[in-house]
């Protein structure tokens, strides 16, 4: 009887070992955690960075420095640089069917939500009433330039969706709205 | 005939015993959600087919009857390759209804046609107090809670009265009219809509034109109901969770159950066969127990980290349907699919200040309301005035990063999100039901390998490898490359 009370105590610690709760708040063991393979020794870019003040490892670029391939955007966040950029800003690329398909794939992803599929200010957020006064795109004068200039630094409660999209993105989402402009007259 | 009797019974136990065990083991299979059914139902389905009469495709209702789920699951995926496959059922529909063929759906899950079928089968959507769930109320109130929620509670004055009850005191037609257009009514000149906006400081209501009649009906019926089922519905829910681990427990105890008599029988049986099967099944267990444990050590699904901002995907991305590629914008273009820097929040949160949509897990708006807060606070925005405070020093939200793979495999973004057409779903899981994200696929390498093995690559869209594409199908001898035939299972491609 003994030895049954024994197994049976050995049973309930082995039970115990085999399904010790997992705890979803912290990260489950790892073999050899803490070593080189696992995690990076390098800092990464998300990770805490005890080298820099604010502790940040992704640092902003220096002022004034230039990322390779990228060109500077020359007109000021300003009324008389919204009317210059409608007035003179004109878009590099060329008109053609994959940069109008490619230009729908973007506007979906970050125009749709407020400006609606259609351009008619009809997004998901306009009608849940999260934002109000989104306008239809027939309604509004709008160029390549201003629409462009829209996109980089925003207007009213638009804010700039520069940091999302790269410079033949945004231009590829002028063409889509200038297509849905012209749909919707 | 003692030794037969001594010879029968362990062994009945044992079979029974394993029985119990294997039946309790396929207890988590889950049952359809009927409401959630309809709702896929009608967005995916309802353009082609209807439950009781023949459109494009056949009447679908009672359909789980007539066919097997596996069968229906697969169709449903893809029925142009089941019918390829040369099935004989899938051929005969594909006949009979003039050989137009089925949009696939491959992003539907096996739970979301599982949710469809038990709407088709006319299943009513049941509480977990067993009583059927009011659709009108739950439309209700989430209608209220948009739009009137703002102004209005149940039980006390806000800016507007307290509209509990409030179709004891008005009539349904009178309602209908003040909500939809308060102001006309008042000028109208009639005396119970003036003498409301005489109480209340003359602050006028906002029409709610848009709202159908039927839409304000669920509003009222709401109303008239109060919020007492919600208490219910939230306990119902966390009782749901309890029998989860309640279950778990039992299965646990039922191991430890069998383990301790395969050991009883070890010591007290003299029958030499019998002894040694105990030990073997024994052994088997265990061994298969401590491996499974093993092969969890630095798999982390289900990890779930408390963030320093509750911020809710469900609300974001599922309510209000912001695509993830909005905020994560990195996906696309980089190897790592960033986590949003706080200008992209401001994008939004620049005016909405305050949180009016549901109220989700007992938290109340004033939880919702602090969580954008915080943002403000680590960003330096006055949400008074309006403008981001000057000389602020901005501090980093230290957000948890959830999916850590491990250092020593190589996983790019841009590659699966842009190249290869891969849904964010596909590895994160329904994010947009997430309140809390939690790591949803085990990104183990068995797990990648499984999907490089079965996923195609889509050569007609890839201009760019179009060549090396058709050269490789003609070497191999087939129609379609997977990844892995593409070299996507050689050592070096993830790890160097």
């Amino acid at each position: 009887m003994r030895s049954i009370f024994k197994t049976f105590i050995i049973l309930i610690l082995f039970t115990g070992l085999l399904f010790s709760c997992k705890d979803k708040r912290n990260p489950n063991y790892q073999y050899m955690a803490n070593k080189d393979m696992y995690s990076s020794l390098g800092y990464e870019t998300y990770s805490k960075n005890p080298v820099f003040k604010d502790s940040i490892s992704a640092q902003k670029p220096a002022n004034g420095s230039i990322a390779r391939g990228k060109i500077p955007y020359d007109y000021p966040d300003s009324v008389e640089g919204y009317e210059f950029a409608k007035k003179n800003l004109i878009s590099p690329l060329e008109k053609n069917e994959e940069n109008l398909a490619q230009g729908k794939y973007l506007y979906d992803i970050y125009c749709a939500t407020c400006h609606g599929i259609k351009g008619d200010g009809q997004g998901v957020l306009s009608q849940r009433e999260k934002f109000l006064g989104i306008p239809n795109y027939k309604d509004r004068q709008i160029t390549e330039g201003s629409i462009y200039h829209v996109i980089m630094y925003g207007r009213n409660l638009m804010g700039s969706h520069a940091s999302q999209l790269r410079e033949n993105e945004r231009w590829q989402i002028v063409q889509y709205v200038e297509k849905l402009k012209s749909e919707l007259q | 005939m003692r030794s037969v009797l001594k010879h029968n019974q362990p062994k009945r136990l044992i079979t029974g015993l394993l029985f119990f065990l294997i039946s309790t083991l396929t207890i988590n299979a889950q049952d359809g959600n009927p409401l959630k059914g309809k709702e896929l139902f009608n967005a995916n389905c309802a353009a082609c087919h209807q439950l009781d009469k023949r459109l494009v495709g056949p009447p679908l209702q009672k359909i789980g009857e007539k066919r097997d789920q596996k069968w229906l699951i697969k169709w449903i995926k893809d029925s142009q390759s089941l019918i390829n496959s040369g099935d004989k059922d899938a051929i005969a529909i594909f006949e009979e209804y003039n050989k137009i063929p089925m949009l696939a759906f491959p992003n539907l899950s096996d739970q979301d046609i599982i949710d469809m079928l038990s709407y088709t089968d006319g299943n009513q959507a049941v509480g977990a107090d067993g009583k059927p769930i009011d659709e009108a109320y739950l439309n209700g109130k989430k209608i209220f809670q948009v739009n009137c929620a703002a102004c209005h509670k149940l039980e006390r004055k806000l800016i507007g009265p307290p509209l509990g009850n409030i179709s004891d005191k008005r009539q349904m037609p009178w309602l209908k009219s003040f909500i939809k257009d308060s102001q006309a009514m008042i000028k109208a000149g009639d005396k119970d809509a003036v003498a409301i906006y005489e109480e209340y400081q003359k602050v006028l209501m906002l029409p709610f034109p848009q709202l159908t009649d039927k839409e304000i009906e669920d509003v009222i019926h709401y109303t008239t109901l109060g919020d007492n089922e919600e208490s219910v519905q939230l306990s119902a829910a966390m009782d749901n969770e309890d029998l989860q681990i309640y279950r778990i427990w039992i299965i646990r105890f039922v191991i430890a159950l069998i383990s301790l008599i395969l050991i009883i029988i070890i010591f007290s049986t003299r029958n030499l066969l019998l002894k040694f099967s105990a030990i073997a099944m024994l052994v088997l267990g265990f061994t298969y127990y401590a491996f499974s444990w093993l092969f969890q050590i630095g798999v982390d699904d289900g990890y779930q980290p408390i963030q320093p901002i509750a911020f809710s995907h469900k609300i974001h991305s599922g309510d209000n349907k912001i695509n993830c590629q909005y905020c994560h914008s990195s996906a696309k273009h980089s190897k790592t699919s960033e986590i949003p820097s706080v200008n992209v929040c401001m994008n939004c949160h620049k005016s909405i200040s305050e949180y009016k949509g549901i109220l989700y897990d007992g938290y109340d708006k004033a939880f919702y309301d602090g969580e954008i807060q915080k943002v403000y606070d680590a960003v330096g925005w006055d949400k008074i005035n309006s403008k981001y405070k000057e000389n602020f020093v901005q501090k980093p939200i230290q957000w948890i990063r959830v999916h850590n793979l491990a250092d020593f495999a190589y996983f790019n973004h841009a590659q699966h999100v842009t190249a290869g057409k891969v849904e964010c779903k596909t590895c994160h899981g329904p994010v947009e039901e997430m309140q809390e994200v939690s790591q949803f696929a085990p990104l183990t390498m068995g797990w990648c390998v499984d999907c490089h093995r079965t996923t195609e690559v889509p050569m007609a869209s890839n201009k760019y490898y179009q060549e090396i594409h058709k050269a490789l199908a003609k070497k191999l001898g087939v129609e379609k490359i997977t990844v892995a035939q593409m070299g996507g299972l050689e050592c070096g491609k993830c790890h160097y």
